[in-house]
């Protein structure tokens, strides 16, 4: 499936949300994305950032617990994006995002988009299958030169979920509060688990 | 040439040592303590122990990229990126820059290094297996490579007396294809890991034990009288321990090393040539260049132990050239650079386990479980030689589980904070065959920035090694599927090259006829008898087991005959 059915099928499952001009963008986002990722580095539009923002806070959101917003993750993404990933991945990332754009991700109620991130998930979850096979498979040490193909970076959900749970789960108000957080153990032992026991984190 | 008598004084020892890693720790530890003044040269900038550890007890939120590696970090580091995120913000301090320090692939070979104080000793894995018996025998009954000149028994009290030193915590089993040694209390394995023992057993009459591995699980006089603690369980070791809790040449062997004052060290110095005085036929000491003001000097000494990893020892012989040698210090056999072996990594299975859910661990292991080689061992017989272990272990899943799970929103997150299910993974290390077209040499033309000749690897896995990695992909998913793990999922990862395992060696390897070999039984090389060899160079053969102690146990038998020797002033 290219991009531009990906977003037919989320435009048909909205119920054909989209206007004439945003289809007529579609045309032109392809390559839209392709020079900004060529040309400069890694930044986000306001409304692009406010996506991000929107979505980390749908994966992990406030509830007796902080949420992705409180914990500063939204300004994680976008620096490990920037810093940490290579060419590939960013293309990626920016190329989901431009598509979440296109449904107009700002305009939807928190169901609509709730439905736009499930249909994201089934896709990614259909093209890491392929990955994982493509990894897995037994290595002679003769499929170098399939290697060495430009790698297509991991798909925008993959890494908008990872870098949401990275940020929210290692940051100190995370840890604190959906951990038992252990700095220093003293002493390693196997043990029962009780009922409703949080997780260590170390 | 015009020589200043006086600085030629102050710069003459007993003995140099080039390295100050895993074994050349070793070496400065065992000749100074047998009273001889020693200077120990270091390519690379000095860490001190533990005030140089500066990510040691960061928080998780301290660490800015959390674990993940910069992109402009893994451009500068883009050798030691193929191993994994070693060179994130936690660790990234104790790797080389691999661009300040290129070298040369004419087939890939991935070499991880690590010039500073303490060189690898810094980050091992710290796993210490005693080879066997027939590790050593091997090459003689199969007609592979050349036969060791010593047998298990020539070491075996020298693993005795290193593993004391150094500290190994694990299980004797009382099993010939794994020697036990003198261990600290073992860690425990967990519920589903004892489980999968008992299966072992049953289906397959292998054992499984804990990993052997050089962390202070109850520390003895000796090891606290060095300042060293005890395992404090936050399997933070890779960014070094505060507590000298796991041993390296920096928290055991250089602070027994300094407690004889007789210890000299000498940092940012790269040894570029052994000096020969064509004369007495000896080497009489070595060149250095600071690596910083390129300012060359000479230091002098009765013996040299050439401690500098195996790839840089082999180099720094072939670039040692004189009359006497024109093809290399010790190079009569033309066996220097060659015969590269290491570990075969980056092959084994995962699998999720039902079950144990009440069960779970306090603190963290770090270690793995062990399955010793079952491969080629008693009644086993496969189509290719040698044979392989597994390292891996169980552990219940954390909140990384959604990254890959379906779901996001509160009861999403609500359940990432409980530990999830079992799983397990183990990976196999592989024995690798000597075979000298598995070479590494010195480029004619081109050199660093020191104006030393860059190295150039040629070698690459042979068809025993791919073979073994096939059975070692499906034994793991066999043992997994007996022991009734569910998702079973085998890997054979196809872009591991030589030098992977990080336990590169075999470049002048100990023999007992000179035109085969480049040392003898006690590690002097062949025809310059005070040179002595005793870091992974040394290897005649690769067993399948992390090589570590087996060359501070080489180390330190070299060290003792070298003392006696010079006593006896055959030196």
């Amino acid at each position: 499936m290219n991009r531009r059915d990906v977003i037919k099928n989320v435009a048909l499952m909205l119920g054909g949300a989209f206007s004439a001009p945003t289809l007529m963008a579609m045309n032109h986002w392809e390559n839209a994305t392709q020079a900004h990722v060529n040309g400069t580095a890694f930044s986000l539009s306001s409304s692009q950032r406010t996506i991000v923002a929107e979505i980390a806070e749908l994966i992990l959101p406030k509830t007796d617990t902080p949420g992705a917003k409180d914990v500063g993750v939204p300004a994680f993404i976008e620096m490990m994006m920037k810093d940490c990933y290579a060419q590939a991945e960013q293309q990626s990332f920016m190329e989901g995002l431009v598509l979440i754009e296109q449904t107009k991700f700002l305009d939807l109620n928190e169901s609509e988009r709730k439905g736009v991130l499930k249909y994201l998930e089934q896709e990614t979850k259909a093209e890491m299958v392929a990955r994982q096979m493509k990894q897995t498979k037994m290595g002679d040490n003769d499929d170098h030169e399939d290697i060495k193909k430009a790698p297509k970076g991991l798909p925008f959900w993959r890494l908008i979920k990872e870098l949401t749970l990275l940020g929210y789960f290692t940051s100190e108000e995370g840890i604190k509060a959906s951990f038992e957080y252990v700095q220093i153990p003293g002493k390693l032992e196997n043990i029962k688990l009780q009922p409703n026991q949080k997780a260590y984190a170390y | 040439m015009y020589l200043n008598i006086k600085a030629t004084k102050n710069n003459t020892f007993d003995a140099i040592v080039v390295g100050s890693g895993m074994t050349g720790g070793f070496a400065a530890k065992e000749l100074t303590e047998k009273g001889l003044t020693v200077l120990m040269i270091e390519r690379g900038r000095e860490i001190k122990h533990p005030e140089d550890y500066d990510t040691a007890m960061k928080q998780p939120w301290e660490i800015e990229h959390r674990g993940k590696i910069t992109a402009h970090s893994a451009e500068e580091h883009w050798a030691n990126k193929r191993f994994g995120n070693l060179v994130n913000e936690e660790a990234g301090s104790f790797f080389t820059d691999d661009k300040a320090n290129p070298y040369i692939e004419k087939r890939p070979f991935d070499w991880i290094r690590a010039y500073h104080t303490g060189g690898k000793s810094m980050h091992w894995g710290r796993q210490s297996y005693r080879f066997n018996k027939q590790d050593f025998e091997a090459n003689a009954k199969e007609g592979i490579g050349i036969d060791w000149p010593i047998r298990y028994e020539d070491l075996a009290p020298w693993y005795t007396y290193v593993e004391k030193f150094v500290g190994v915590s694990g299980q004797k089993e009382g099993l010939d294809v794994l020697p036990d040694g003198d261990f600290l209390p073992a860690m425990p394995l967990f519920a589903p890991e004892l489980h999968f023992k008992q299966k072992m057993l049953e289906k397959f009459n292998r054992p499984v034990t804990v990993g052997r591995v050089a962390n202070l699980s109850q520390p003895q006089a000796w090891h606290t009288k060095l300042g060293r603690a005890s395992c404090q369980y936050r399997n933070k070791c890779v960014r070094g321990c505060p507590y000298g809790a796991y041993y390296s040449s920096l928290s055991g062997a250089i602070p027994a090393a300094n407690l004889t004052k007789r210890l000299t060290m000498l940092h940012d110095s790269i040894v570029a040539e052994i000096i020969y005085d064509e004369q007495r036929q000896k080497a009489t000491g070595v060149r250095v260049i600071n690596q910083q003001t390129k300012q060359v000097e000479e230091y002098f000494a009765k013996i040299i132990f050439l401690n500098a990893g195996a790839m840089n020892t082999a180099a720094l012989l072939l670039n040692s050239k004189s009359n006497r040698f024109q093809q290399g210090l010790g190079n009569d056999s033309d066996q220097v650079g060659r015969n590269i072996m290491d570990h075969h990594l980056g092959v084994g299975a995962t699998a999720s386990i039902e079950g144990f859910l009440d069960d779970y661990v306090y603190g963290q292991r770090p270690n793995a479980l062990y399955i010793p080689r079952f491969r080629n061992w008693g009644n086993d017989k496969q189509a290719y030689l040698r044979g392989f272990g597994y390292q891996g272990g169980a552990s219940r899943e954390g909140w990384n589980r959604g990254v890959n799970a379906d779901g996001f929103g509160g009861d999403f997150k609500q359940n990432l904070t409980k530990p999830g299910q079992w799983t397990i993974g183990f990976g196999g290390f592989g024995e690798v065959l000597p075979n000298p077209a598995n070479r590494m040499y010195l480029d004619p033309n081109r050199t660093d920035q020191w104006g030393i000749p860059m190295i150039v690897f040629d070698a690459a896995f042979g068809e025993n090694e791919i073979a073994m990695r096939k059975d070692m992909m499906n034994a793991a998913m066999e043992m997994m599927d007996a022991a009734g793990f569910k998702n079973i999922t085998g890997y054979n990862r196809p872009e591991v090259h030589l030098g992977l395992g990080i336990h590169e060696m075999g470049t002048a390897r100990m023999g007992r006829d000179p035109k085969t070999s480049v040392l003898n039984a006690f590690n002097q090389v062949h025809d310059c008898k005070n040179v002595f060899v005793t870091d992974g160079a040394a290897m005649t053969s690769s067993s399948c087991v992390n090589p570590s102690i087996t060359y501070m146990a080489l180390t330190a038998r070299a060290a003792d005959y070298a003392v006696k020797a010079l006593k006896k002033r055959e030196l």
